[in-house]
């Protein structure tokens, strides 16, 4: 599918993405009780192994909340942590949740091994995150956004991202991939997040924002 | 993850496909969920290939020559035998093919290249010697091309086939 989008409706496309990623953060800041820094959003249309490098290389290892994206806007989401960031949001999520003292800060001897509590943390984490945008996204369209539940994977990034990217390429070469970084200072978790539509619903999204024919 | 550092290291990246007729040369895949990778060795010559396919079929396209398993293997065939393989006597052994989702229908893309493949490869006349396909775990693979052997590694282990 070729869709021109003049620099017009690409600013427009890109400030929604941007207020969107704002109020992803600021709900995984609210769950957290941290301050959140949302790193301004990048918006590219690339390739799939553009979007592999954009999450750090094939073979990192990632902790992956996956959201796929259906109704009315149709694709996928991840919140990708590093493990031992992971681990550090983990305690933070679940220090404000069981209280001080509840648990261990020092990080973990087998960095990749998780308890249930982490995992469901982590995954609700993901679930308030990628939530938060696809509401704002979805005030600008008529139907509702639905999301899958969440599923948390630990994972070499490219085998997390493959089958997504996989859905995508089969209908376009390129895909559209919106990414930020969120950043709790004291503790400096970075948290990536990608938006990624399918072709097809690339369209919808755009007409809704009214970034075609501007 | 690195399996062997050296720089006869070449990566088929998503979509691409790497060919060595170097005793030196580890041919990689890194990072494979539902794609697959096909490897091809000859033990006489001792060439190798690895091609890291993406789907089934699919439109023919830009520059990715094996994003598609219909369009992409012969391709891939041709550039071994270009490279010195005779295909009637090499091996072949493919990895990947996993479903790493569940959620939202799981996206059954892997299973559908592992099908793809084993047909595609059945109706040229060449059938998979060695396979480690399906599950839900990713994969990194490396084929050795001194010797053919295809190095499978995941999280939590690594294999040889």
């Amino acid at each position: 599918m070729t869709l021109t989008i003049s620099e017009a409706g690409q600013n427009v496309v890109a400030g929604t993405f941007r207020k969107a990623m704002k109020r992803a953060g600021e709900a995984l800041g609210s769950m957290s009780g941290q301050v959140i820094e949302v790193e301004t959003p990048m918006l590219r249309r690339c390739s799939a192994s553009d979007v592999l490098a954009m999450a750090g290389g094939p073979e990192s290892i990632v902790l992956a909340v996956y959201v796929g994206i259906n109704g009315s806007l149709q694709g996928h989401a991840l919140l990708l942590f590093s493990p031992a960031d992971a681990h550090r949001l983990a305690a933070i999520l679940l220090t404000g949740l069981l209280g001080p003292g509840e648990l261990p800060m020092e990080e973990s001897p087998d960095v990749l091994s998780y308890d249930e509590l982490e995992l469901s943390a982590l995954q609700e984490a993901g679930n308030v995150t990628i939530s938060a945008f696809l509401n704002e996204l979805g005030t600008h369209l008529h139907e509702p956004v639905m999301p899958t539940p969440p599923q948390v994977i630990i994972e070499m990034a490219g085998a997390v991202l493959d089958a997504v990217l996989l859905d995508l390429v089969n209908d376009a070469d390129q895909v559209l991939a919106a990414k930020t970084t969120f950043t709790e200072g004291g503790r400096a978790i970075d948290g990536t997040l990608f938006v990624l539509p399918r072709a097809d619903s690339l369209r919808v999204l755009l007409e809704a924002l009214g970034a075609i024919g501007i | 993850m690195t399996l062997t550092e050296s720089p006869s290291l070449l990566v088929a990246g998503i979509g691409e496909m790497v060919l060595s007729s170097g005793s030196d040369s580890h041919l990689v895949a890194y990072g494979l969920g539902s794609c697959i990778a096909l490897a091809v060795w000859d033990p006489r010559t001792r060439v190798g290939g690895l091609a890291h396919f993406m789907l089934p079929s699919g439109p023919a396209n830009d520059g990715s020559p094996v994003k598609f398993i219909d369009s992409g293997l012969d391709v891939f065939l041709k550039a071994t035998e270009a490279k010195g393989a005779m295909l009637s006597r090499s091996v072949f052994k493919a990895a990947g093919a996993a479903a790493m989702l569940t959620v939202g229908g799981g996206l059954a893309i892997g299973k559908r290249n592992a099908e793809a493949m084993a047909a595609a490869l059945a109706e040229r006349g060449y059938s998979l010697t060695a396979t480690a396909l399906g599950g839900n775990a990713g994969r990194t693979v490396q084929l050795e091309v001194s010797d053919g052997r295809f190095l499978i590694k995941s999280l939590s282990s690594v294999s040889e086939l």
